[in-house]
């Protein structure tokens, strides 16, 4: 009883400042909703997400406050609107979101994904490249690639990666428009035949884990030839971008010897993809801090965090910064929490919180975990 | 008699201070005194028995030689002893405390003559620096009355007979102060009750301000007493003095109340708050220099019409990482309601984020008396934000691990 009216209490006290909006689409969004959050619909969710794409931390709250909501923020209005009045028959645009640890370039990157879903685009998306050339599990796989001299495969990781594809394009891909340009011979017995859907394509690098990261070869070329022919338009997103052009990845050939992330099968046919030689699609990267090891971790501007090499890869492209929350943001972030009953306490706190978070949406959330 | 003069002199100089006082003078003293005192009388009355089988009539009319007799008491003996000890080792220390003052001035090249107590005391801080963190602890030369503790005064004459009605209590100066109170009370009602006869109103203008001041504390009333209470009889004193304060005709015994009152030193920081300056902008800004704490040092300015931007070493808040240190710059802000009134711009050197944390606290916190009011300026001081953090890192201790860690024990 006691914990009902406490509940109702602090319901009552957030309906006093808008936090919501009940605009779920992130194509109808607009400049009126900016601060508000809007809550991803359950399925949709599970589609896009389910293997990666919103930080573990962020991961854990939707679970506590039973919603995946997420904040209308600036950039991401910008980048939708510029994806919205791109002329598609130019070559493809590329956007950098960029921006202090934890000001919510991941979010931002997954209200895009939500946005290119609503739109119709088949999604590339990688959840956090650091995951395949930085993270070492006990069970991770690393193998000499087979069709390619002096390369290195993870199998398992390109397979994930194609069930997450599979996963977030299963509308696309159950039509069957995307069918293969050529045959591709994987060995002497299995091949997949000129004109099968993509479909059966990502199964059989599901089915063959061995061929996955070649799979993935494919495919890429594939989408990038198929929208060239205007058969589907492609949203590519990657996030930790700049992990691909850190000197050394922590991966070791079995012979043990360091490798480089050029030298990762998988970091090819996705240089291939961010290159703006394709039309009908767009492409957006985040830059990370965290994506790379403490020592480059200085400063967060791409030109830094991208190297000269991974600059003149992305040259021309948009630079978006992902800032920290303003005020109207926080206040509307503060008063959601106060709703979900996750800050509780007098009204002065909030100031207090501003100022010991810096505004930092990542802060913000850890200060008031413990509240 | 002329001994007599002699000690009464002596006793004028010598007081004892039944707190501080020797171990031979301490209480227990004081109850020997007393249980000789007893035996003595004890032996006077078997003397007088002896004497009564010689001659029966002198039983009765032995006065003269009984008061010849009695002129000095056994006490009173042992007391002047005592007292003219003290005297003595009183005066030897105070020679050796003058000769060691003129050696002292000769060290340090200065006039002997004109070698002051403040010069003293610079002299030892400068001939043996300690950095002891207790003052109390630390070498010092003061004359000999500072140094050792005053002793109470005789409170018998030489027949052994107590000089005040209220010996016999132990503390006779505590319950004297008592029972004036007392008796001061039963004055003001009496005349409370005259002034209802003659149907007049008390004066408004004549009342006791007491806001200014506090009641002696229990150490200082026990100085001025020269005699040790107990918290009892220290709630008994606050409880006596404020129902006599609580009477409307209290100002009537003003001296009296006053004398066990001290006045609140209010007035600390008035002269010490500096004015803001301004810049071209008409902006007040206080810089604070010197804002130290543990190895860190720096300047922190205060500029009063603001945003609540802070700025430390050019980058925001974020300079500090962890949200301890975050908290103990904005702590001082926050406390006093100033968070979006004031920029702060500190530049910050040495030490670590706690220790640069903590001096950019205490930096703000000092900026901020030119902009706060009197009652907030208290109220800070309560919170410590004035107060300067001195502690320093413990050095390591051979022989041992750490500065107090001990190795790890080990039976063999």
């Amino acid at each position: 009883m006691l914990s009902r009216n406490i509940r109702l209490l602090s319901r009552r006290y957030s309906q006093a400042v808008t936090f919501r909006t009940t605009e779920s689409s992130p194509t109808q969004q607009n400049e009126n909703q900016v601060g508000l959050f809007y809550t991803m619909n359950n399925d949709v969710c599970k589609q896009l997400f389910a293997h990666g794409g919103l930080p573990k931390s962020f991961m854990k709250q939707t679970k506590t406050f039973t919603e995946t909501a997420l904040m209308v923020r600036l950039p991401a209005l910008d980048i939708i609107d510029c994806i919205k009045v791109t002329d598609l028959n130019k070559p493809v645009v590329r956007y950098v979101l960029y921006g202090e640890k934890g000001a919510g370039k991941s979010l931002t990157l997954a209200h895009l994904l939500h946005f290119a879903h609503e739109d119709g685009f088949l999604i590339v998306h990688i959840p956090w490249v650091s995951d395949w050339l930085r993270r070492l599990p006990r069970d991770k796989e690393m193998s000499n690639s087979q069709s390619r001299e002096g390369f290195v495969d993870i199998p398992l990781d390109a397979a994930a990666w194609l069930l997450h594809f599979k996963m977030q394009n299963q509308v696309l891909l159950k039509t069957g428009d995307l069918k293969t340009s050529k045959e591709y011979v994987w060995s002497k017995r299995e091949s997949t035949p000129a004109g099968a859907p993509l479909a059966e394509l990502v199964e059989h690098g599901i089915a063959r884990v061995k061929y996955a990261c070649d799979v993935i070869d494919v495919l890429l070329k594939e989408i990038k030839l198929l929208s060239n022919a205007k058969k589907c338009k492609t949203f590519v997103a990657i996030d930790g971008f700049n992990s691909f052009f850190y000197p050394l990845t922590r991966l070791s050939t079995p012979t043990k010897k360091k490798v480089a992330p050029e030298e990762v099968s998988l970091t090819a046919p996705f240089m291939e993809i961010t290159k703006n030689d394709w039309t009908n699609g767009a492409i957006v990267v985040t830059t990370d801090q965290l994506a790379v090891p403490e020592d480059r971790q200085e400063n967060y501007l791409p030109k830094y965090l991208l190297y000269q090499k991974g600059f003149e890869h992305l040259d021309p492209f948009v630079p978006m910064e992902i800032g920290r929350y303003t005020e109207r943001e926080f206040l509307s972030c503060a008063s959601y929490y106060r709703d979900r009953l996750w800050l509780r306490g007098p009204p002065e706190l909030e100031s207090e919180l501003k100022l010991a978070s810096a505004c930092n949406p990542y802060n913000f959330m850890e200060l008031c975990a413990p509240l | 008699m002329k001994m007599y003069l002699n000690s009464s002199k002596m006793l004028l100089l010598t007081r004892i201070a039944l707190k501080h006082a020797f171990p031979k003078t301490g209480l227990s003293s004081y109850f020997t005194k007393k249980s000789t005192f007893r035996i003595q009388n004890v032996y006077m009355y078997s003397s007088k028995a002896s004497s009564s089988t010689e001659n029966v009539y002198n039983n009765f009319t032995d006065w003269e030689t009984l008061s010849r007799k009695k002129k000095v008491s056994k006490a009173m003996k042992a007391y002047l002893e005592r007292a003219k000890e003290h005297d003595e080792f009183m005066k030897r220390q105070q020679f050796e405390f003058n000769i060691g003052k003129r050696h002292l001035a000769n060290m340090m090249g200065e006039d002997p003559e004109t070698f002051t107590q403040k010069d003293v005391d610079r002299a030892i801080e400068y001939l043996f620096p300690s950095g002891i963190y207790d003052p109390a602890a630390r070498p010092l030369m003061k004359p000999p009355e500072e140094v050792f503790p005053a002793r109470k005064a005789a409170e018998f004459d030489e027949a052994g007979r107590p000089h005040h009605f209220l010996f016999y209590t132990g503390k006779p100066n505590f319950f004297k102060l008592l029972y004036d109170a007392a008796e001061n009370i039963q004055l003001l009602h009496k005349y409370e009750d005259k002034v209802i006869r003659k149907k007049e109103t008390p004066d408004p203008n004549a009342s006791l301000d007491l806001n200014a001041s506090v009641w002696l504390t229990k150490d200082q009333l026990e100085q001025m007493l020269v005699e040790a209470i107990n918290d009892l009889e220290y709630d008994n004193f606050k409880l006596v003095m404020d129902r006599l304060v609580s009477l409307p005709y209290s100002y009537r015994c003003k001296e009296f109340i006053e004398k066990y009152r001290k006045t609140l030193s209010t007035q600390r920081f008035a002269l010490e708050i500096p004015k803001p300056s301004y810049d071209e902008n008409g902006c007040a800004f206080v810089t604070t220099y010197e804002c130290l704490r543990k190895k860190a040092r720096g300047d922190v300015t205060i500029k009063c019409p603001g945003s609540g931007k802070i700025t430390i070493n050019g980058q925001d808040l974020t300079y500090f990482e962890d949200t301890q240190s975050r908290e103990q710059v904005i702590f001082p802000l926050i406390f006093t309601g100033m968070e979006n009134k004031v920029d702060v711009v500190a530049n910050i050197e040495g030490g670590g984020p706690s220790g640069q944390s903590g001096a950019i606290r205490w930096g703000i916190a000092w900026g901020l008396r030119s902009f706060v009011d009197k009652s907030m300026l208290e109220a800070m001081q309560v919170a410590g934000l004035l107060t300067r953090d001195h502690r320093r890192r413990e050095r390591k201790k051979p022989g041992q691990p750490g500065a107090r860690k001990k190795p790890t024990w080990k039976k063999r």
